[in-house]
Formats: C-alpha cells, structure tokens, sequence
C-alpha cells in the first residue's frame, strides 16, 4: 500500500485496537448454570456472566459420560448420567471462551462445543471494527509495489 | 480463468504466438528491448521474481527424479497405512491414525503451509495419481510399454465444474468423513480408484486436473500463492520448434501459455526437459496471479471461490459453533434432518452465496456485462477463502493437535507404544492465541481481498466497493462463528 | 538407468510392504496376548464377544476397548472393583477365578438407556467347589406377586422421622420390633397394627407414623445407607432420579428403552420370562420413589424382588446376577430414605 496517508490508516487501526472501551460495571453476583450434555451439546450452549462473578456450573449428562472444560480456565469435570457434577470459580478472565467435551462421546465429540462469555466480547468488537477498515483500505489502496515484492526485489539486486 | 490444454500442435503455435503477443504488451518497452536483444534471458521475467533453480544448492534437488520421487513414495506408504488403518483400526476417530493423520494432520498442514506458500505443491508429492502415471508411462522413472486408452478428456467436463460438485458432495457427507476411519479410508480408496481409473482411460492426469476436490480447492488458491513455474525468456521457445516441456507435462500443460499456477502441479518435468534451461521455478509476491482485470467469461472458477467460501462458513458453524442440533443434522446422513442440512447447505453454495455476490458484480459492473464482472470480479474471493479456510483450520486443529501425539503411539488404536515411556497424553491449552491468530488471519484475508477488488476493478473504487462491501459481509459473519 | 528403475520399484514394494505388514504383525503378536473384549452401546452390539470361558486357577487375560462411548468392566457378585475401557484404548486385565460357575460380566457406565443390557456371561470350567448355591430370595419364600398393584391411601401428614419417633419407642411391644417386621412388612400395614396397639392408643397417626421410621431406622446402618446411596447413584439415578421422584435424565425417553424379554432364573422359584407380557401395559415412567401412597405400601421383600428381578413391562434392568445379598439390602434400606427421615435430629 503506497499510500500518502498509511501513518492515519495505522492510526486509526491502532485505536481499533487498543482504545479503552467503556466498561459496564457490575457488582459481582453469584451464577448458577445447569448445563445439560447430550450427543453433541451443551444446553444452555452460551453461558454468560459478568467479569468477578462466582459461577457454578453443574454438569448433567443426559445419554453417556460428558466431560466439560473452559478454554483458558484450567478447569475439567465429567458427569455420568443420574451423577452430575459440579465446578465453581471466578469469572476473572473477560472474552468468550470455547466449552469442550473432554470424554470421547461419539463421533463428533472433537466438535462438542459451548460458550462461556465474561464481559464484553471485545475481540470481536474490535475485529470487526478492523474489518470495516481493512475492507476501506484495502479498495482505496493505490497500485503500488505491493505485497513480497519489494523486499525481493531488494534480496535480488543483493545477490 | 486460462486453463490451457492443448488440443493439438496447431493450437500450441496459436497460443504461443497469443502469449508472445501478451508478453510484448505487458512487458514495458525498455524491458522488452533488453529480452530480445539480451543473451542473459533471466531479465525478460519480471523483476519481482526470483528464480530459485537458478540456486546452486536447490537445483541438483529440483532437476533430479528422486527426491521427489522419494517423498512420493513415503506418503504412497502413509496413506496405503492410513487407508489400512481406517478399515481395520478402532472406529473411534480421535484414536485412528486414519482420522488424526488425514484430516488433522495432513489436511491442516495442507491448508497451512501448502497451499499458502506453494500454491499445487502438494501436488507435486501426491501419491494419489502415483499407481496411474506408472501404468501410464510403463514405469515409474523411466518410460516402458504404456498402458491405457490415452484418450482425451471431453471438452465439456473442463473447468473447475466436476472439481465444485466433489467438494459440494464432500461437504454433505463432512460431519461423518471427518469422523468416521471406515468412511475415510473408503474416500480414500475411492480416490486412488478414480485416479488410476481415469489414467487408464484418459490422458495424462485427467483426474487431478478436472476430477480431484482437493486439486481444485489449491488450484484457485495457488493463483494467490508466491511460487510459480515459468518461461524465463519466451522468445527462446518461439526459435524452439519441438515444445519438450509441453511434451514432458503430466498435466498437458504449455508452459509459455501459462498465465496463472491454477493447473500446474510443479512437477517440475517442463525444468527437466527444456534443452535451453529456460524454465524457472520462481518466488514471486503473493497473489501475482490475480490482481488484474480480466475479460473472462468462464464462471467455474468463480463458483468453486463461492463454494470455498460457503462451504468455510457452513463448516466454521457445524463444527466450531454451539450448535448441536446441526452437528446431529449434519452427521445423521439419510434423515429428515440431514436433508434439510443438504438442501441449506446447496442452497447457501449454489443459490445464496452467488446470488449475493452477482448483486455486488451488477452494482460494481461499470458498463461490462453482468457475466463477465461476475468472472472478473470473482479473483477478489480468493484470498479471503483462503484465509478463513486457514482460520476455520486452526479454530479445530490447534486445540485437538494432541491427538497427533495420541497417534504416532498407538496409530491403530490397538494399546501400542510406540513412543514408549516418554508418552504422556497432551491437550493443548490454545486459547490465548487461537481467536487472536484467526481474527488476525481473517482481516489480513479481507484486506487483500478488497485490494485485489480494487485491482480487479480498474482501481475504480466506485466498481470494486461493492465487492468489498459482499467480502466485509462474509468477513463479519466468520468472526461471529470462529471467536464470537 | 535400467538398474534405477529396478531399484524405484524396489523401495515402492518395501515401503508398501513395511505400511501393510507392521500392523499385521503387531496384530498376531497381540492375538498371543489374550482376549480382545470390545464394548458397544446395547443397540449397537453390546459385548463382543458375549460369552468367554477359562479353567479355574487359570488366567483370563482381557483387553478391554470401547468402540464408541465410555464402558467400564465389572463382574456381578464380587468386590472387584470396575475398570474403565475408554474408546479407542486398550485397558489390560487379567482375572483368576477359584471356583467354577458362570460369572455376569457387566458395563458399570451409563451408557444409553439400554445401558443395562451390556452383559456377558464368563463360564469358569474345571474342578473345585462350585460357588455356593444360591439361596432362595426372601421374596420367593414369601410367595408375593411382583406384579400385583399396590396402593394405599393411609399416608402420613410429613415425612415420618425416626428422631421424632424415638421418644415412643418405650410403648412398643417386643413383637413389634425385629428384622422379621422390617424385611416382610409394609410400612403402611405395620402402621396399621400399630395404630390397634391399645398402648399407643393415645399417639396421633402422625406419631405412629415417627415411630414407624424409627423401627426402620433400626434395622439399617449408616454405613449401610452410604453404601446404598452410592450403588442408588450409579444404577438407579439416571432413571429414577437423583432425588428418587421417578424423574432421571433417562425418564423422558423411556419408551425407547427395551422391554425385551430376559429369561432369569431365580432359585426357588418359577422362570421369570417376558416382563413386558407380564404386565400387559409398557409403564411411561419410572417408580416415583418419593410417592408414600405407592412406596409405604410395599414391603422391603416385594422391592428386593423388584430389584433382583426387574422387568415390570418396563426397561428396569434385573439385578439378580449383578448385586450382593448384601449390596440388594443397602440399596432397599436407602430406597427407604425418601420416605423416611431415618437420620439422628437435625
């Protein structure tokens, strides 16, 4: 991108990026989820909460043994149906993290998935932010040397 | 796009002219004036390549049969093991070589590194045609008694159309394909089946070239990748009356015709046959295929870019998402369920997908015909497909890599241990880094996406925004699927 | 470059060879290594293979595989502890038996609904005292109908407790107590002949019913009950519910379970066969063990029966082959538990 004004593209992208979003402050609450495991999901499949609060999932399988654990949470448990099990901590890590099934429990058991969502999702707020101007930067880029190209044409006149 | 197969010698001479023609319009005078006059033919290539056979330590590597050969044959025997695996290994998927191997393994690493860096250079170890080429040419480096009607392929079944419906038809059965070792190895030994089939009654390699999913899905994508092979000097071959390397190309191909790396499979057979080395295996920036205009009427390749995009979208949301009322759907094959998931999915494919981005090709069409904006405008696809196919890839891969592990011990499933005490189970925590590298990966797609719109456009922004606008759309909704 | 050629085609064939011959090797090595015993949920094959046999004092080397879910290996009868198979692993086990006889083998992991249905028989042959025969179940000796309908419309106001009921127990005749009147009565009939009893003529039905709970209590043990409350949660929760209300997380698809017939011999008494022809009607929901109207009118000998021999028209797995003697009366005496406060005063 040859372009006059990349300096204020970077910018602004670098404000998409890092720019503190306002935060909704709630007093942390005590969260009770049951979440029902069947081949192959989590009801309810999206849990939510608030940055802080105190969360108990109670797992119950409902056909074979499911496992639960949260990305980036370090927790695991697993229910046998008529035997739920239970994890409790502190929502203290905000984004969305992906729930998996840790018991191989049929064929799609690698794609056994939930959600739990701490706060916002400002991954996804600022991605998309980003997104809306990589598409405007990248249709009102100039033609240029563009890409690879210069770094080997450089390599090649070392050579 | 300009797939070239040649149909006779006659159309050879046609078509090399065409292209000396191109090449005298593209190349800028003072160029132009330096390859017909100049003895050393490497400047008549554009200046941003960068020929590696011309390295002292690669080219032994790249003129001699065997390393190729070799790596050739050891995936022959890994996926002979793969196949054997999935017939007789435990069903369970996660602990079958057959499953981690090809659609963990193999398949991630195709879409990571293959593809990305060497467009079709999975292609040039396939073992797949492997069985085919040597009944083909009665030996496997050397040339014996030929086998087969070396027919040629029809010409209404060329294009990227067979290539699409193969990929459509895998990703109905996708859920279960994925999961199922029987059912791999069966796909499997489907695919080599076809394959030597076809060699038997076509020539060359009809199927990779019109048949194979995987083909069409690094063909498209090749175009975007920075390795190509090339002429170095073409007027070199117009003083060259017997075309070897078109003679050499398991794949029919002319390389002075060649203007894009869709077909090529980097065989590199055109390198070892050119009696005046004027054939180069070159680096070249990313996408050099496809930031131009075209005047194409061809819609293939722009349905099979479609296709790569629903079927990344349909596959990030039954496998990634909290669904599973469609992962059930989609994996209960013959039920009502899966019927509706099938006419969705052709649906979102065939109808949806395309009917949107017709609508971005007729606002963006700037006087040209609906069609042909349609086929121009459908390159701007490629490196978005490409990066939400690698994003979709590292959303399952990353987290169940441990699995590969799992299987290097006790590939069967059988309670070997192969690894011996030093093994222990692994499962991955990727979650720090995981949405981050596929959002990142996701934006990077978009950008040069709507660059190559633009490119594509004329760099008329008023014709390339609405494409833009049609990538942003598919963009927004992967980060909702993959890290929302 | 004739000899190079050879020598392609060479290094094609032993690396095929290598590919297909390694796992053939290591699969005749392995068929030296003992039996390969593969679990599957019921409806897709249970066992493979259902039946095995072994001499006695002889070593019956399994390995364990699950082909889709979690399974667990256990043996009916004994104090072996279970073993998990986990899909796609091989757990090794190796068993001697002392005594001829025919052993249950049996999934101890909920599995489907039809989980129960995971059963084999191991045949132990040879000489040696064969296990000893199997008395005749107290409901047998009994003679009671397990089919019959039970009802009663004399319940308590509350959950009769046995702290509660402790403070009468000095009224109560030397008759009324014992193992005989907690193994063989109803509650509701024993509180019936209490309730006749001119001593405790001046109690309120309610504390008749507290006194009830206490000779309840009297016949069962703490340890009993935790004993009990753990083979509840392993068998019997995922139908009958945590909290005994007939309300698992299985209750809801009990019309997929099946009633198939499962012939059982039950020493002493007549072969039970075809549970569903027995009753006629396919029962929709589990036994509400929290239903006092049901429950207080059933001896602890009419349950045992039900447990052992199972059936009802419904997919209630029979017991018989799997629990203890003494396994069966824990799992009665913490069944009383929803019924009856049976623990000291809050």
């Amino acid at each position: 991108m040859k372009n006059r004004y990349w300096i204020v593209w970077m910018a602004v992208a670098l404000l998409v990026m890092f720019a503190p979003l306002p935060t909704r402050a709630a007093p942390p609450q005590e969260r009770f989820y049951r979440v029902e495991a069947s081949q192959f999901e989590y009801r309810p499949a999206i849990l939510k909460a608030n940055p802080g609060d105190r969360v108990t999932i109670e797992l119950a399988a409902l056909d074979v043994v499911h496992g639960l654990a949260i990305d980036g949470y370090n927790l695991e448990t697993t229910a046998e149906p008529g035997q739920p099990a239970r994890l409790t901590f502190t929502a203290d890590r905000s984004g969305a993290f992906r729930l998996r099934c840790t018991m191989t429990c049929g064929n799609l058991h690698p794609f056994m998935i939930g959600k739990l969502n701490v706060g916002d999702n400002q991954l996804l707020w600022r991605a998309s932010g980003l997104a809306f101007l990589a598409a405007l930067a990248g249709a009102a880029s100039r033609p240029g040397r563009e890409g690879l190209a210069s770094i080997l044409q450089a390599w090649r006149r070392q050579r | 796009m300009n797939q070239v197969n040649l149909e006779g010698i006659t159309e050879i001479a046609r078509q090399s002219q065409q292209a000396l023609v191109e090449h005298r319009q593209a190349v800028p005078a003072p160029a132009m004036a330096q390859s017909r006059f100049a003895g050393n033919s490497t400047q008549a290539s554009p200046a941003n390549r960068f020929n590696l056979a011309r390295q002292a330590w690669l080219r032994p590597l790249l003129i001699s049969r065997w390393p190729q050969f070799l790596a050739r044959a050891l995936a022959l025997a890994g996926f002979a093991f793969a196949i054997l695996a999935g017939l007789f290994g435990s069903p369970v998927g996660s602990h079958n070589f057959a499953i981690v191997f090809v659609w963990i393994a193999w398949w991630s690493v195709f879409k990571l590194a293959f593809i990305p860096l060497g467009g079709r250079s999975w292609c040039s170890v396939c073992p797949i045609p492997m069985p085919g080429d040597w009944l083909q040419q009665g030996g496997i480096l050397q040339k014996g008694r030929r086998l087969g009607l070396n027919l040629r392929w029809p010409k209404r079944l060329k294009g990227y159309w067979l290539q699409t419906g193969a990929f459509l038809l895998i990703g109905l059965f996708s859920a279960l394909t994925l999961t199922d070792p029987r059912l791999t190895a069966w796909v499997f030994i489907g695919l080599f089946g076809l394959a030597i089939g076809l060699s038997l009654v076509f020539e060359r390699r009809a199927f990779c070239s019109y048949l194979c999913p995987i083909g069409g899905f690094s063909g498209i994508y090749a175009q975007a990748a920075p390795l190509e092979v090339r002429v170095i000097d073409r007027s070199v071959c117009a003083q060259h009356s017997q075309k070897t390397c078109y003679q050499a190309c398991p794949w029919g191909l002319y390389p002075v015709a060649l203007r894009d790396s869709a077909a090529c499979g980097l065989c590199m057979e055109c390198l070892r046959a050119c009696p005046e080395d004027n054939l180069a295996l070159n680096l070249r920036p990313f996408g050099a295929d496809i930031a131009r205009p075209r005047t194409t009427q061809r819609l293939d390749e722009a349905f099979l870019a479609l296709t790569m995009l629903g079927s990344a979208l349909s596959f990030a949301a039954v496998f990634s998402g909290p669904w599973g009322w469609l992962k059930l759907a989609a994996f209960q094959i013959g039920s009502l369920e899966w019927v509706g998931y099938a006419a969705a999915f052709l649906a979102l494919n065939l109808l949806i997908l395309p009917g949107a981005f017709a609508l971005a090709a007729w606002f963006g069409r700037g006087g040209a015909p609906l069609r042909s904006a349609f086929a121009n405008q459908a390159q701007a696809l490629l490196p978005l497909g490409l990066m939400a196919w690698i994003a979709f890839t590292i959303s399952f891969a990353l987290p169940k890599a441990g699995y590969i592990l799992g299987v290097m011990n006790d590939p069967m499933g059988w309670g070997w241990n192969l690894l011996g005490a030093g093994y222990a189970p692994w499962s991955p925590d990727v979650s720090d880094f995981s949405p981050l590298l596929q959002a990142g990966l996701l934006l990077i797609g978009l950008f040069w996406s709507a660059q190559t719109a633009q490119r594509a456009a004329g760099n008329d922004l008023r014709r390339s925004a609405p494409v833009a606008v049609f990538c942003l759309a598919f963009t927004l909704a992967m980060l909702a699927l993959l890290v929302g | 470059m004739k000899h190079k050629e050879w020598m392609a085609r060479l290094f094609v064939l032993s690396l095929l060879a290598l590919a297909l011959g390694a796992p053939l090797i290591g699969w005749r090595q392995q068929a030296q290594n003992g039996v390969l015993l593969r679990g599957r949920m019921a409806e897709t094959g249970g066992w493979t293979p259902e039946n095995l046999s072994v001499a006695v004092g002889e070593t019956l080397y399994l390995r364990l595989t699950s082909d889709d879910v979690l399974h667990s290996f256990a043996i009916g009868r004994s104090d072996m502890p279970p073993v998990d198979i986990l899909p796609g692993e091989i757990t090794e086990l190796n068993l001697v038996f002392d005594q001829p006889g025919k052993y249950t083998f049996y999934c101890t992991r909920w599995c489907s609904i039809n989980h129960w249905r995971m059963r084999g028989v191991i045949e132990v042959v040879g000489a040696g005292q064969p296990g000893a025969a199997l008395e005749s179940p107290l409901y047998v000796r009994l003679g009671i109908d397990l089919d019959s309908t039970v009802h009663t419309a004399l319940t308590p106001e509350e959950k009769p407790a046995a702290w509660r009921g402790q403070e009468y127990t000095r009224l109560l005749p030397a008759a009324a107590l014992g193992s005989e009147v907690y193994l063989t009565q109803a509650p509701v009939d024993y509180w019936q002949a209490l309730r006749s009893t001119t001593a405790l003529a001046h109690l309120t039905d309610q504390q008749v019913w507290d006194l009830a709970a206490w000779v309840w209590a009297s016949n069962t043990a703490p340890q009993e009950l935790e004993e009990g409350q753990q083979l509840y949660a392993v068998n019997c929760a995922a139908c009958h519910g945590e909290s005994g209300g007939g309300d698992g997380v299985f209750a809801a698809q009990l019309d997929q379970a099946d009633p198939g017939e499962h012939t059982m011999t039950i020493p002493g008494g007549a072969p039970d066969a075809m549970p569903s022809a027995i009753s006629g009607v396919r029962t929709t929901r589990p036994t509400d063990f929290t239903n006092p109207a049901y429950m207080l009118a059933l001896s602890s000998a009419r349950l045992q029966g039900k447990i052992l021999r199972g059936g009802m028209g419904t997919g209630m797995p029979y017991w018989g082959p799997i629990f203890t003697e003494s396994q069966t009366w824990a799992l009665i005496a913490y069944l009383w538990t929803f019924q009856f406060d049976l623990g000291e005063k809050p």
